[in-house]
């Protein structure tokens, strides 16, 4: 009898294809799509890296590496010429060449429904000089364009050309380190190994991944062995996670700053009711009050359980621009009282706090708001869902809004442009500044910076613009996210500074 | 019954007219999906392509037109966020739900209605103050709290039932194959504490007060068997408004399931509309109360059509 059960439960091993080695990834959200232009969030684009290669890439630190260009030069400043890799197949078992980068680049710039314009919007044009060579020219000297150039999969020409956008939705066709077999909506994606890989055959044979959008769920998943690999671990949970012996923790510094915006504008702020009836945020002595009342290390401490780090700058020191001459924020409520007083507020004012009612974010507010009630500021806290708040946040309905920004390029110009430039949106420039900073010289360096070709000036301007915001006080930076991971110690894993989960990386 | 199905068939159809335009109106005033969907530095170049790309630069009533013209054509629009017909994604998603409702429907009508009797005809007994302590506890448990405690002991601790997702499927249902059964477990005991212990306990009372009623007392003194009585004459009369809650409640079940998907990463409609919803993606979030109201008001009108089986005073 007991052979008859070895017999059967070694069959039934042979069954499941004991080597077959599978690599099941638990996500807080799934893919939205599988035409890689067709949406442009952290979940889609990490699912798909591992279908699809770009020209240029980040490695794990976000440094920009050869790719499918294998090398490039810059001849002069607003031409790049770029050599393709030769003898990389799609999975289907078409020639990658320099046709298919000239039918991507015009996909992903033309196409009605791109998500990735942004990202693109400087090239002038793309153009074949041979089978393998592609020369692409700038409207302006362009110093992060290799950056932006990670964002752009590459699809292949020959299965794509006449397919319908719904049919690329559902059919992605790379040449990255792992084939898509199937997409199961809401329940999983799965994968397998692309061994003619350019980079070498991957470890795993079939890759899954799976959206635990709740957050227990995936703790549940990694606890029972479900699954091998989940991200964004919730805090209450990591005493949990480092107690079990089969699992490693992970905390890694992320790109995201959390901070609050101050509206510095307009003469009379609609969420602020002061005594005088003007916006106090005006005042440079009233916004360095607050920045001298906010206890961000205890907010770091208590509401983020220690996972984060108690931001001294615009940017985390994982973002190209950071400023590591720069010291702490100063907490000290009595300078932040005796500057009240200064500016003619002894006893305060209202002031509405906006934030997401998602995450932490309202915790974040709570305690901002209590810090602020210390020196007699009336903070109420107004937490919304996104479909709201960004909303009111575009139409500059607030006086005072807490959010976080994920520098994604991993450079300070993401922010820069985006917050610190007055609000030109003809220009493109500071769309997100919602409390309508304005400061003619950081403009200036901002808009210099952006065609700075020399690496070390570029990065002094960068520095001098981020000077500038620090002592107007034009923002109030609270803490940087960290990115928590769990991983079974049976795979190798090492995290992303930029979040994304790829496969490749796992041995 | 003709007239009167034609007549049930023109006011459903009124009702989900109504339904897609309240919805319809909701959804077009909560904002735009534009600026969810396109990345931080866009410019408002690409949020006013996307918004023509999408139709949303044109009015609310050139917009609800199209709509109502594309639905004749049977196409209810593509998703904003996943770029495929809504109607495809609804469908795709709602079997697994149905599978889920249904069976935990099932469950609960098994157990529920014979647990009532028993505890309606000895409601003094030990066994009946057992079932009653557990169907108070059924009612009153968070369906999440059942749901994490379960995977805590059977997935974490024993190991014994996968903690997520949807098993095998074969034909339609993951009910038919081992691994299947093995990740439907859970969840439908999570989904139907609740229903159980409602059943239950409106069976309990519906049994009560009809065992009290004279016609039972005159045939008991007719002499006809205490088993008849409860199970034939009894029962049969409890049934009645026991339909019409099991009717609701089955309704809820399949438009709420959003919790128990979220526990075990259920790939149903619950999740997909709360998403929907948040990315304002209108399409997606018409087409799933389009889908749900139909089923409503297909359950109302078997239900409808029971109630003169089992009650003969009631025509249609």
């Amino acid at each position: 009898m007991k052979k008859i059960i070895v017999g059967l439960a070694t069959a039934a091993l042979l069954c499941s294809g004991a080597n077959a080695k599978t690599l099941s990834v638990g996500m807080s959200d799934g893919a939205q799509s599988m035409d890689p232009y067709f949406i442009n969030n952290d979940d889609t684009n990490s699912i798909l890296n591992n279908v699809f290669d770009s020209l240029i890439s980040f490695d794990k630190d976000l440094h920009t590496q050869a790719n499918l260009a294998e090398s490039w030069s810059n001849p002069s400043p607003k031409e790049w010429i770029f050599k393709l890799r030769k003898g990389v197949k799609f999975h289907n078992g078409s020639d990658f060449n320099a046709d298919d980068v000239i039918f991507s680049y015009d996909r992903v710039r033309n196409w009605d429904k791109s998500a990735f314009k942004s990202k693109v919007n400087m090239i002038e044009s793309v153009s074949k000089v041979d089978e393998y060579t592609i020369k692409m020219v700038t409207n302006k000297p362009y110093p992060i364009f290799l950056r932006q150039l990670t964002y752009v999969n590459i699809l292949d020409k020959e299965t794509l050309a006449g397919k319908s956008d719904q049919w690329i939705g559902l059919n992605p066709v790379g040449t990255g380190p792992y084939k898509f077999d199937s997409w199961n909506k809401g329940d999983s994606i799965k994968m397998s190994a692309n061994n003619g890989y350019w980079l070498g055959k991957p470890t795993y044979d079939k890759v899954i991944f799976k959206p635990l959008t709740n957050a227990a769920t995936r703790v549940a998943g990694i606890l029972s062995g479900a699954v091998d690999i989940i991200n964004k671990v919730p805090a209450v949970d990591v005493a949990k996670i480092k107690n079990n012996e089969r699992v490693d923790f992970f905390m890694v510094p992320s790109l995201r700053t959390i901070y609050i915006h101050m509206d510095q504008h307009r003469e009379k702020s609609p969420f602020i009711k002061s005594p005088t009836g003007k916006n106090p945020l005006q005042d440079i002595k009233v916004r360095q009050a607050f920045s001298y009342a906010i206890d961000r290390e205890s907010i770091t401490k208590y509401i983020m359980k220690g996972f984060a780090v108690t931001a001294n700058q615009l940017n985390a020191s994982t973002v190209y621009g950071y400023d590591k001459s720069i010291g702490k924020f100063e907490f000290n409520p009595e300078k932040a009282k005796a500057l009240l007083k200064e500016a003619g507020y002894p006893n305060g004012f209202e002031i509405q706090l906006d934030s997401l009612n998602t995450g932490t974010y309202p915790k974040i507010a709570q305690a901002v708001a209590s810090s602020l009630t210390r020196i007699g500021i009336k903070v109420k806290v107004n937490a919304t869902p996104g479909s709201v708040f960004f909303g009111k946040m575009g139409k500059r309905e607030t006086s005072f809004s807490l959010i976080g920004w994920a520098s994604g390029s991993g450079d300070a110009s993401s922010f820069l442009d985006s917050i610190v430039h007055s609000v030109n949106p003809d220009k493109g420039y500071g769309k997100y500044n919602w409390g309508n900073f304005a400061n003619a010289k950081a403009d200036e360096l901002i808009e210099k910076s952006a065609s700075t070709m020399n690496p070390e000036e570029r990065l002094k301007e960068l520095k001098e613009v981020q000077k500038i915001a620090l002592a107007e006080f034009g923002y109030l930076p609270i803490h940087y996210t960290v990115n928590l991971y769990a991983a079974n110690k049976k795979v190798h894993f090492e995290p992303r500074i930029n979040g994304y989960i790829w496969a490749f990386d796992v041995k | 019954m003709t007239k009167y199905i034609l007549n049930r068939l023109f006011h459903s159809t009124l009702v989900m007219f109504t339904i897609s335009f309240i919805v319809f109106f909701i959804m077009f005033k909560a904002g735009d999906p534009v600026e969810l969907m396109l990345p931080p530095d866009a410019t408002q170049q690409d949020v006013v392509e996307m918004r023509a790309a999408l139709g949303l630069d044109k009015s609310f009533i050139v917009q609800y037109q199209k709509f109502l013209s594309n639905v004749a054509e049977g196409n209810l629009g593509n998703s904003f966020i996943y770029g495929q017909p809504a109607l495809d994604i609804v469908f795709e998603r709602l079997p697994a739900t149905m599978e889920l409702a249904v069976i935990a429907m099932i469950v609960s009508i098994l157990l529920g209605i014979p647990l009532g009797i028993i505890s309606s005809i000895k409601p003094n007994s030990i066994l009946s103050r057992i079932i009653m302590f557990f169907s108070l506890a059924g009612i009153s448990v968070p369906v999440f709290w059942t749901g994490m405690i379960l995977v805590l002991i059977f997935s974490v601790i024993l190991g014994v039932l996968p903690s997520s997702g949807r098993g095998e499927v074969y034909l339609f249902t993951s009910a038919f194959t081992w691994d299947g059964i093995k990740h439907l477990i859970m969840p439908v005991i999570t989904l139907s504490v609740f229903q159980l212990a409602l059943i239950l306990r409106l069976t309990r009372t519906g049994m009560m007060e009809v065992l009290m009623q004279d016609y039972i007392k005159l045939a008991s003194a007719k002499g006809v068997p205490r088993k008849v009585i409860v199970y034939y004459h009894a029962l049969k009369n409890t049934l009645i408004p026991l339909i019409t809650v099991i009717g609701i409640q089955f309704g809820q079940l399949v438009a709420f399931t959003i919790v128990t998907e979220t526990i075990f990463a259920w790939p149903g409609t619950g999740k997909l509309i709360i998403d929907s919803i948040q990315n304002l993606d209108r399409p997606i979030v018409v087409a799933y109360l389009l889908v749900i109201s139909f089923i409503f008001v297909a359950i109302n009108f078997i239900v409808d059509v029971l109630y003169t089986f089992i009650d003969p005073r009631v025509r249609v």
